[in-house]
């Protein structure tokens, strides 16, 4: 029998059916203890504390589309409390003076891209960091963390000379490359695998005739999965909202969304009405995949828990 | 095993995403043409602005009228944008527009690099702008950078309700002979008015006056040898003293910071009764005091004449299709097209022939009380003097010098002097 | 021995097991590239990002280095060589000493309520809610909010004469705070915009490692008679600690570096009048691109580098000797 299969139902795809299978701990306890790992519902105070940290969070959002669903006077005027009508109108207005849809598209493409990339490298740096043995590990891992140190301004200038050199102003290798793995994911990924990947799952693999990628790829991987998800929506939320890099580096025929949004904004009369408006229809994709992400995370992370 | 299963997945659709990535990313295409000959092969030519320059309907106009040519236009929402960009691509060595918009803030340092820009000196177009607009985009040597394309010639907004209420003339002759064609004039009416002790201030802050008187300094900060006489010249100091009395001691500063959300605020609350006032400041005044009633535009500006703003058109020595765009730039920036762009966006020409056009005379505006703003705006234009030196570090140190006002006017931290202490040190470290 | 035969003799190695492997030296070769595969791969692995950060991280790192030691022109291009000329005269510009204390005051403000508020924020939502995704997903809300929007509503928050904040102070009968002029409130607003965007962002990153802590260890220490609280502080805290390490660097790194916030506080985007904001970054911007000398601002880029690992590698120490702390040895 391998041991691989066997394997698989502590971390991955098994590890529900397997979970469900072990008896439940849990039954026949009494309910009303209190503890993080109860499974009471929370009271009231817990929701009403909830309720105020989420109100302060949505307010931006809901005070946008407020101003973007009037017009250009409503802000001078004092802030207004409930919707106006004016909401369609200014959208159809974002759609005609900037290539809403064609950045929409570079941004997905972009956002995607990015973070399926971090996610595969950092996973793999993170595998080597935090569970081979190789010389100038710890070094190296410093070395990574220090790079976050590196300012992002001044890289501004000999950046473009690399990307005018490889002839990929403009286009969007310019703005994926310098992205594809990023140190925050290599150390995230390190950090994360260091404690929820034990060496005994490795090993026994390693010992049953796996070469390294496959290891990686049937136990680092899977056992990965719920920190993975994370850094995925970090990474493409953070790709998504970039600005000043693309604008440096992209024309104006091919921009990203947060490139586009700019270009509502004039510097002396503005229309805010029609800014906000474009900024809450460019946040919409992002809300969408909160929804759909959202669920994915929460059921990822309750597989996740290795017994260490 | 699934393995190599997924691998192969994986490359594949890696595979895809490449082919798709190579077809969004095109280049721009890269052409023939030779940099000296406009022939008939097909062209494409980018160009760069921000704000708003009115050109859409005109891009389109001059495709027709040339149909090898084809137009990329690339707009940066302000002009602190654009800067940084430009800066950012002369630095690199590569990929700016073949036209590139610059604003007559930003110009006199570029005026120390002119090999990076091609000299668009023409006898074709000799003449065709205000004297004042030429010579700033001209260096010592005669090497002119930049065609003309809108100016910002000021006159004197004021909102005429709240000078009745002062017990003062509001009607548009009558303020512009009060107010007088000095800033000492200027001041007393304010004096006059603020002793009526109806509450608003006379202007919005001494930075804002400033910004007026500045342009009127022939000479204000720099030798035209590169010496920096900012820290010695007794006109600076003269003119800051000045500002700063009329500000702080004489009250008639409202203390709102220019574009600050005070600032905005305060046209809604009705903080003071006059601002120095642009062609472009029309509409940034109609949008923040929308509902307000008696605003109007005085036929008059302190000192004589002065102008704020103003773009010009560039053609990096970087691009491949400099004459294209030379013939392209010097076509926008003719009389005809930029009416047709004042039209469209009510950037102000700044070419001798359109500021005598009927279009642009018969220009009126309804929510200045009618006033015939064109007519105004063009003899506020062609009573501009001469333009002032400004060296590279111009841009640096009247920075500088809104700082010190601010401090003092607005923030309320320093007093004039310790401010004007602090404004050499900055000076001095530039 | 037949080839089904699964115990392997002593001495044998795994490849030995494999049929075809019996030949000696297919056996030497299949070891001595199991042997490449331990040794080469973690660097392989890892290869990607030093490969990408070479590209885009070393190059600019060493070119601004070169760039320091020069006198050089944005616009212009490369001047005399002058040594260390640049950074002797930055470290003698009380501008950019305001600037450090600046960034130092702002970062401070903002990390500790940020982790502090982000660990309280993630122990509220690690319990047994309706509805958990629309929680978890909502607090990261701020995070995906335009910048321009964010700036409006601040700045409208923190206007001087006209805001709300001040407004509201007015009514509970306080003096009006000016904002934009005082150099301790500029902190503080702008540490609150800061936070404001960040704090969903780390609450979600202790959430996650929150939920990795098996449940069994709060079993125990419910029947050990442990209340909510005492557990969050002994048995949560502690078992979080990689993950509080993680946060307070990766916070530091980037709380050094702020520049988006308080470039949005007014206008002109310098720091205020008197530099009352203006942070390490920003002073770094306004040399580079506002002044054009590219020389300075890569002295005080090279500063700003090495002030963070300094500072990153302090609040290495700190966080991790409070953590163990925290927990039972």
């Amino acid at each position: 029998m391998s041991s691989i299969p066997m394997i698989r139902q502590t971390a991955g795809k098994g590890a529900a059916k397997a979970a469900a299978k072990r008896p439940n701990p849990r039954a026949g306890r009494p309910r009303n203890r209190g503890g993080a790992g109860d499974i009471r519902r929370p009271g009231p105070l817990t929701y009403g504390a909830l309720g105020a940290v989420l109100l302060a969070s949505l307010f931006p959002l809901y005070w946008s589309f407020l101003v973007g669903s009037h017009d250009s006077t409503a802000l001078s005027r004092g802030i207004p409390l409930l919707p106006g009508g004016n909401f369609l109108a200014n959208a159809a207005k974002v759609f005609d003076s900037i290539p809403f849809w064609k950045a929409m598209g570079n941004s997905i493409l972009v956002s995607t891209v990015t973070s399926a990339s971090v996610v595969i490298f950092s996973t793999l740096a993170g595998f080597a960091f935090a569970k081979l043995r190789f010389r100038g590990s710890k070094g190296l891992l410093v070395f990574v963390i220090a790079t976050m140190a590196v300012p992002t301004q001044l890289g501004v200038v000999p950046l473009f000379i690399v990307m005018a050199k490889l002839g990929w102003t403009g286009t969007l290798w310019a703005v994926i490359i310098p992205g594809i793995v990023t140190a925050f994911g290599v150390f995230w990924m390190t950090q994360y695998l260091r404690d929820a990947l034990p060496d005994e799952l490795i090993e026994a693999v390693r010992m049953d005739g796996a070469s390294m990628i496959q290891a990686f790829w049937y136990v680092g991987f899977p056992a990965a999965r719920p920190a993975a998800a994370m850094l995925a929506l970090f990474t493409f939320v953070a790709t998504w909202t970039n600005f000043f890099w693309p604008f440096i580096v992209l024309d104006p025929s091919n921009p990203t969304l947060p490139v586009a949004l700019q270009l509502l904004q004039a510097a002396h009369f503005v229309d805010y009405s029609v800014v906000l408006a474009g900024a809450v229809l460019a946040t919409i994709p992002l809300l969408l995949l909160f929804i759909a992400a959202g669920r994915q995370l929460v059921s990822g992370i309750m597989q996740g828990a290795v017994k260490g | 095993m699934k393995f190599p299963r997924k691998l192969a997945a994986l490359s594949a659709s890696a595979a895809c995403l490449t082919l798709a990535l190579s077809g969004c990313g095109a280049d721009a295409p890269k052409n023939a043409g030779p940099t000296g000959e406009t022939g008939k092969e097909p062209v494409t030519l980018s160009l760069a602005t921000f704000n708003e320059f009115g050109y859409e309907d005109l891009l389109k106009e001059y495709e027709t009228l040339n149909p090898n040519v084809t137009i990329q236009h690339k707009k940066a929402a302000t002009t602190n944008e654009a800067r940084d960009n430009l800066t950012t691509r002369l630095a690199a060595g590569s990929g700016l527009s073949d036209i590139e918009a610059i604003e007559v803030d930003w110009l006199s340092e570029l005026k120390e690099y002119p090999d990076q820009f091609v000299d668009l000196k023409d006898p074709a177009v000799e003449g065709r702008w205000l004297d004042w607009k030429t010579e700033a985009a001209t260096t010592q040597d005669g090497h002119l950078i930049g065609y003309g394309t809108d100016s910002g010639p000021e006159a004197v907004c004021y909102n005429g309700a709240l000078l009745e209420a002062a017990g003062m003339p509001s009607d548009r002759e009558s303020v512009a002979k009060m107010l007088g064609t000095t800033w000492d004039s200027y001041f007393d009416a304010g004096k006059k008015f603020v002793a009526a002790g109806t509450g608003p201030a006379w202007f919005d802050s001494a930075g804002a006056i400033y910004q007026g008187m500045s342009n009127q300094m022939s000479k204000a900060y720099e030798n035209e040898d590169g010496t920096v006489i900012a820290a010695d010249n007794p006109e600076v100091k003269e003119v800051y003293t000045k500002v700063l009395t009329a500000s702080t001691q004489d009250n008639l500063s409202a203390h709102l910071g220019q574009w600050s959300n005070d600032w905005v605020a305060g046209f809604q609350s009705q903080k003071f009764a006059t601002t120095l006032c642009p062609g472009w400041m029309l509409g940034v005044i109609e949008g923040n005091a929308a509902g307000v009633e008696g605003w109007d535009v005085a036929n008059v500006f302190p000192g004589g004449g002065g102008n704020w703003g103003g773009s010009y058109l560039t053609v990096p020595s970087q691009g491949k299709n400099q004459a294209e765009a030379k013939k392209l730039a010097a076509w926008l920036t003719a009389p005809e097209q930029q009416i047709k762009a004042f039209t469209a966006k009510g950037t102000f020409p700044s070419q001798v022939e359109a500021l005598t056009s009927e279009e642009l005379l018969g220009q009126t505006n309804a929510f200045f009380n009618d006033a015939p703003t064109g007519e105004i705006f063009a003899e506020r234009a062609k009573a501009v003097g001469d333009s002032p030196f400004k060296g590279p570090k111009f841009f640096a140190i009247n920075d500088a010098m809104q700082q010190a006002l601010t401090r003092v006017d607005v923030d309320k931290s320093d007093d004039a002097e310790s401010s004007w202490a602090k404004f050499l040190t900055a000076v001095k470290s530039l | 021995m037949s080839v089904t035969d699964r115990v392997r003799p002593q001495g044998q190695s795994i490849d030995e097991e494999i049929p075809g492997n019996r030949d000696v030296r297919r056996l030497a070769f299949s070891q001595q590239v199991s042997k490449w595969d331990v040794k080469l791969s973690p660097y392989l692995y890892i290869s990607p990002f030093f490969l990408l950060f070479a590209l885009t991280g070393l190059f600019p790192l060493l070119y601004t280095g070169w760039v320091s030691l020069h006198n050089w022109n944005l616009i212009g291009g490369q001047g005399k060589f002058i040594g260390f000329e640049n950074f002797g005269f930055v470290l003698g510009q009380p501008y950019f000493w305001n600037a450090v204390g600046n960034t130092l005051s702002i970062f401070l403000l903002s990390s500790v309520p940020q982790v502090v508020l982000a660990l309280l924020i993630a122990a509220v939502l690690d319990a047994n809610l309706r509805a958990k995704t629309f929680w978890r997903m909502g607090v990261l809300v701020p995070f995906v909010v335009a910048p321009v929007a964010v700036g409006l509503i601040f700045n409208n928050l923190f206007a001087d004469q006209f805001g709300l904040v001040n407004e509201f102070l007015g009514l509970l009968g306080l003096d009006p705070v000016r904002w934009h002029s005082d150099q301790l409130a500029s902190h503080f607003a702008i540490a609150t915009m800061v936070n404001f965007r960040w704090i969903g962002y780390n609450a979600l990153i202790f959430l996650a490692a929150m939920q990795a802590i098996p449940r069994d260890v709060f079993e125990a220490a419910t029947i050990d008679g442990a209340g909510r609280v005492r557990q969050f502080l002994s048995v949560t805290v502690p078992m979080l600690r990689p993950t509080v390490i993680f946060v307070a660097i990766t916070s530091t790194i980037g709380g050094l570096q702020i520049f988006d916030e308080p470039r949005v506080f007014d206008q002109s985007g310098l720091g205020g009048a008197d530099r009352q904001w203006q942070t390490l970054t920003m002073y770094i911007w306004e040399l580079g691109w506002g002044q054009r000398n590219f020389g300075r601002a890569s002295a005080v880029a090279w500063l700003l580098f090495l002030m963070i690992v300094l500072i990153a590698l302090v609040n290495f120490l700190l966080t991790r000797r409070i953590a163990n702390q925290g927990g039972r040895k």
